[in-house]
């Protein structure tokens, strides 16, 4: 079952230069269409800069997007008003990379958990308090934990609580926004594992964001790979891990340290640095790194289309 | 190109600046009860002599004829005549700025040159005895007020042991130099009057460090405080890393980067050292544009103090243009803008 | 042997009292190799690396000895130290935007590592930072010499700093995380051209990561450090293959790895002790899975397992037996006083 549907979503921000000069655009997400299932993780995973943030953000309205379409359940939220989005946001939550700075310092852990809950007004205080402590439990946090100051716990804990908060309300999809690029690999792991078990519970859907490749590989159904506001493939996770299309995912996938001194790979090592966004390559936006590039590539722009079954790729010539 | 262009659109931005401090000082002083008219003519004067008077001053005219009058004036370049002296506006502050300017600048010399390095040293020592002594210094400079602090250093200087000048601006024995600048210390060494200089430097001592003793005080903190900041940074811990000394990162990377706020502080410092000299020429004599202002609001001198205040605006703008200017030398991420 | 380190003991002043951050480092680099040194967040591995450099912050105690070639230079002079800072041992760091000094061009600051330890002259000077712009693969290295840091991009700026380090032709390197600001892509650029360098210059580097991938990449040998100790180390594809230490053992297993799928991720229960809270036996005992009670009651000596492997841990002791007596007696005994 399809829970949200993205149809050609565009968020660009205005950079001003001066009032006189040309109004020029960063454009974060240009054009991003994706379905998410229930209960289906979609990794979505670029270098910094691609607008993999961005894309979480404006499916949240947190940044109210330029164009496009979000069907949630359905329903196109962007023609939502405040009130029918305030509603419809207790079903849809965020996690932030950052815990610590993502949690108020001077609020107990009962109260930040309590707060979302308050504000939708759900339950009467014993209900709430009821739901909180069975809610951290399932998180591993104690019980006699809960009035302790966001700065008492570990980064690990604190992601725990984030997601604690997530889950408060009862969602269906959660928008994780690289939530343990800050951790240590010990942690990182544990808190994967939590993330995994939830989805299991409370039947969740995440749209995981992520630069790492092995995590979004470990986490996702299936994965899209943005390149400069755009998707350039999208797949089942074995399939584009096992059989990568589009050369940018293919070159992603070889630049990556593999653990294993064992294993000695032909790279394929790009050349230069990501294009700014503000001026993206005409073309294919990936045209000026890419090894297999002809002069079709700048001019062309490619579509993302279904290359084999459920397997999506935006080159000319994939 | 970009910093020409960015000068020249500061200089035009000055111009309504201007015109809204004339507005406001002009129409503010109007409202000042008195009359300058009796003021100048006395208490024996008769109200026919005093109307007399205010015509002749235009004084009856609504005060926006009046303000369009002297704004007339003053696009010429007339400042119009002090109702006290008797002069022109103009030719006061000629004679008067040139003292104060002479102050402010030596003043602004100590703070740069005592602050600082002591601000540097302070912060490099943290929490230790120079830091310990470099802060009670500073808190005791800014804390301390200016016309307390002159009569102490007169009453030991120039009383007790007598090394030092009492007030005025060069010995009566000394002919001063040749007007140029009209600053002493400079007409002196454009000259080459070496008497006069000597002179004239001596008497700058005391008021000079009294003026400057509060802006020591604030510039030594703020150069802690910022260079505490930057020495945390990274790109110290990677000059160490070369193989630089201690000075080298601290002159050749820290400063540089600390210079910033510390800069800021200097061009409020400067404007506050102008406006608020009226205490330290009092104290010490000194014929400036502050006892000139004092005077003029007495006698409710309204060209001269428009004429004060215009001056003072100017010179404040542009030591400030002057600063925006040096962040960008200093800073390359900034874009003249 | 080009780097010695023997016994290396730090602490710092946090909050007025002196906590231990490193306890009894030791490890060796010779020429021409790579040692990575592994570990997560505050386990004393960019420490290790600070103490080498003396580039510690005030009020460090730092003890033990450290040797470059046959000199001794942890008892060296501040200004003696300088001579032997970016030039014969350099550092680079992980954050090139904020290691490089943001209102000097990109040449003043190669250049200064020459100013400081050659004799070169102004002019020779000059070509020599187009060169190893060149060295460090800039493009355009002639007009990139009067570019500032922040007009350069993040891969860029980390060839700026390596640039730096490598002016005076260390016999050192010292990378602190060197990669783990950049994407993938750049990252992989990075590490192609430090293992470049390192073949054409026969020096030696110290790799400083928590990436286990970039480790396997990189490195000749590996030490990993838990809790400002020396855990376990040994050559590479030996670590990976047989690791001892059960903390190490639990760190292979929890990371996610690209190629192999498995729904639950091993993990490592509980965190890391605080400094200034450290157990008095084996430091990883509360979260390890084998510990044993001896592990709690008393610390791991150092055993050399093979040649080329060392681990710190009881479970390869075969005096744990025996001691585990003498401990109980010891604790009876302390009882017994006590009452």
């Amino acid at each position: 079952m399809t829970l949200l549907e993205i149809k050609n979503l565009k968020q660009h921000f205005p950079i001003s230069k001066g009032f006189l000069s040309e109004k020029k655009y960063v454009k974060a997400v240009d054009g991003v269409s994706f379905t998410l299932n229930k209960g289906e993780t979609l990794g979505i995973v670029g270098e910094s800069g691609c607008g993999k943030s961005s894309l979480g953000r404006s499916i949240l309205r947190l940044a109210e997007p330029t164009s496009g379409e979000i069907k949630f359940k359905g329903q196109d939220i962007l023609k939502f008003n405040r009130k029918q989005m305030k509603n419809i946001r207790k079903d849809m939550q965020i996690v932030f990379q950052d815990p610590y700075a993502s949690l108020n310092p001077r609020s107990t852990i009962r109260s930040i958990l309590e707060a979302p809950l308050k504000i939708h007004g759900i339950g009467n205080r014993e209900e709430r308090m009821k739901l909180i402590e069975s809610l951290v439990e399932k998180i591993g946090i104690r019980k006699d934990q809960l009035d302790n100051y966001p700065h008492e716990f570990s980064g690990g804990q604190r992601q725990r609580i984030g997601i604690a908060r997530a889950l408060t309300l009862n969602p269906d999809l959660i928008i994780a926004d690289e939530p343990v690029s800050a951790l240590d690999v010990s942690v990182q792991s544990q808190v994967l594992n939590l993330f995994v078990e939830l989805q299991k519970e409370f039947n969740l859907s995440y749209i995981f964001i992520s630069h790492d490749l092995s995590v979004v590989q470990h986490i996702s159904d299936r994965v899209a790979v943005m390149y400069l506001g755009k998707i350039v493939e999208l797949a089942h996770v074995d399939q584009l891990y096992q059989n990568p299309l589009h050369p940018y995912t293919k070159s992603l996938l070889s630049a990556l340290p593999i653990p294993d001194p064992s294993q000695k790979r032909e790279r394929i090592i790009l050349e230069g640095d990501l294009p700014s966004p503000i001026n993206p390559p005409t073309g294919c936006a990936f045209h000026t790194r890419c090894p297999v590039a002809t002069s079709d590539c700048r001019t062309e722009t490619p579509a993302l289309r279904e290359k084999q079954f459920g397997h999506w790729a935006a080159c000319i010539y994939v | 190109m970009g910093a020409i262009r960015f000068i020249v659109k500061r200089l035009i931005l000055m111009l309504p600046i201007l015109l809204g401090i004339t507005i406001l000082t002009f129409f503010i002083s109007n409202t000042i009860p008195g009359d300058p008219a009796r003021l100048i003519l006395g208490p024996k004067a008769t109200p026919e002599g005093i109307e007399r008077l205010r015509e002749e001053m235009g004084l009856n005219d609504p005060i926006y004829v009046q303000y369009g009058k002297y704004m007339y004036g003053l696009v010429q370049g007339d400042f119009g005549k002090s109702t006290y002296s008797q002069q022109a506006v103009s030719e006061d502050l000629k004679r008067y700025f040139p003292a104060t300017f002479e102050l402010t600048l030596f003043s602004m010399f100590l703070t740069v040159l005592i602050g600082i390095p002591f601000g540097i040293i302070s912060a490099n020592k943290k929490d230790k005895i120079p830091d310990q002594i470099t802060r009670f210094m500073a808190l005791t400079g800014v804390a301390m007020p200016a016309f307390w602090l002159g009569i102490i250093l007169l009453l030991f200087f120039y009383l007790k042991i007598g090394i030092l000048p009492g007030g005025g601006r060069i010995d009566s024995w000394v002919s001063p130099p040749e007007a140029i600048t009209g600053m002493y210390t400079i007409d002196s060494l454009l000259t080459g009057n070496w008497e006069a200089l000597k002179s004239s430097l001596i008497h700058l001592i005391l008021p000079g460090f009294t003026q400057a003793a509060v802006t020591i005080g604030m510039i030594t903190r703020m150069t802690r405080s910022s260079m505490l900041e930057v020495l945390r940074s990274d790109y110290i811990r990677t000059a160490y890393a070369k193989g630089g000394s201690e000075n080298r990162v601290l002159y050749g990377h820290a400063l540089q980067n600390g210079m910033m706020p510390i800069l800021t502080l200097m061009g409020m410092t400067f404007g506050h050292a102008l406006g608020g000299s009226v205490l330290v020429e009092s104290v010490f004599s000194w014929p400036g544009l502050g006892r000139y202002a004092v005077n003029a609001i007495n006698y409710l001198d309204f060209p001269a103090v428009m004429g004060v205040t215009i001056l003072i605006a100017v010179l404040f703008i542009t030591v400030n243009l002057i600063i925006d200017i040096l962040y960008h030398v200093i800073d390359p991420r900034l874009k003249y803008e | 042997m080009l780097l010695q380190v023997q016994n290396l003991q730090l602490s710092l002043k946090r909050a007025g009292k002196f906590i231990s951050i490193l306890d009894d480092v030791s490890f060796q680099v010779q020429k021409g190799e790579t040692l990575g040194i592994v570990g997560e967040s505050g386990c004393g591995k960019s420490m290790t690396a600070l103490s080498i450099m003396r580039l510690l912050p005030d009020k460090a105690k730092l003890a033990g000895e450290v040797k470059v070639g046959s000199e001794v230079i942890s008892k060296l002079s501040k200004k003696k130290l300088e001579k032997i800072r970016g030039n014969q041992i350099s550092m680079i760091f992980q954050d090139p935007l904020t290691s490089l000094n943001p209102l000097h061009t990109v040449g003043k600051q190669i250049e200064e590592a020459l100013i400081l330890h050659t004799n070169l002259t102004k002019k020779e000077r000059k070509d020599r930072v187009v060169e190893l712009l060149k060295e460090v693969g800039l493009p355009r290295a002639e007009e990139m010499v009067k570019e500032y840091p922040h007009q350069l991009s993040g891969g860029m700026r980390q060839r700026i700093m390596i640039a730096i380090a490598m002016a005076c032709r260390p016999q050192l390197l010292i990378c602190d995380e060197p990669t783990t600001a950049l994407d993938v892509t750049v990252q992989a650029q990075i590490l192609e051209l430090m293992n470049k360098l390192k073949q054409e210059n026969d020096m030696g580097i110290i790799m400083i990561t928590h990436d286990l991938g970039v480790v396997a990449e990189v490195c000749n040998r590996v030490m990993v450090m838990y809790a400002g100790k020396v855990v376990e180390e040994a050559e590479v594809n030996e670590l990976f293959q047989r690791p001892r230490h059960p903390y190490t053992i639990g760190l292979l297993e929890a990371i996610p790895r690209v190629g192999e799928r498995k729904r639950t991720l091993g993990s490592i229960p509980g965190t890391v002790p605080s400094p200034q809270n450290l157990p008095i036996g084996c430091r990883f005992a509360d979260r390890c899975k084998d510990a044993m009670e001896i592990c709690r009651q008393a610390q791991p000596k150092t055993l050399q397992l093979t040649d080329d492997h060392r681990v710190a841990c009881w479970l390869y002791d075969e005096r744990r037996e025996d001691l585990k007596d003498d401990i109980t007696r010891n604790q009876e005994s302390k009882t017994t006083l006590s009452h």
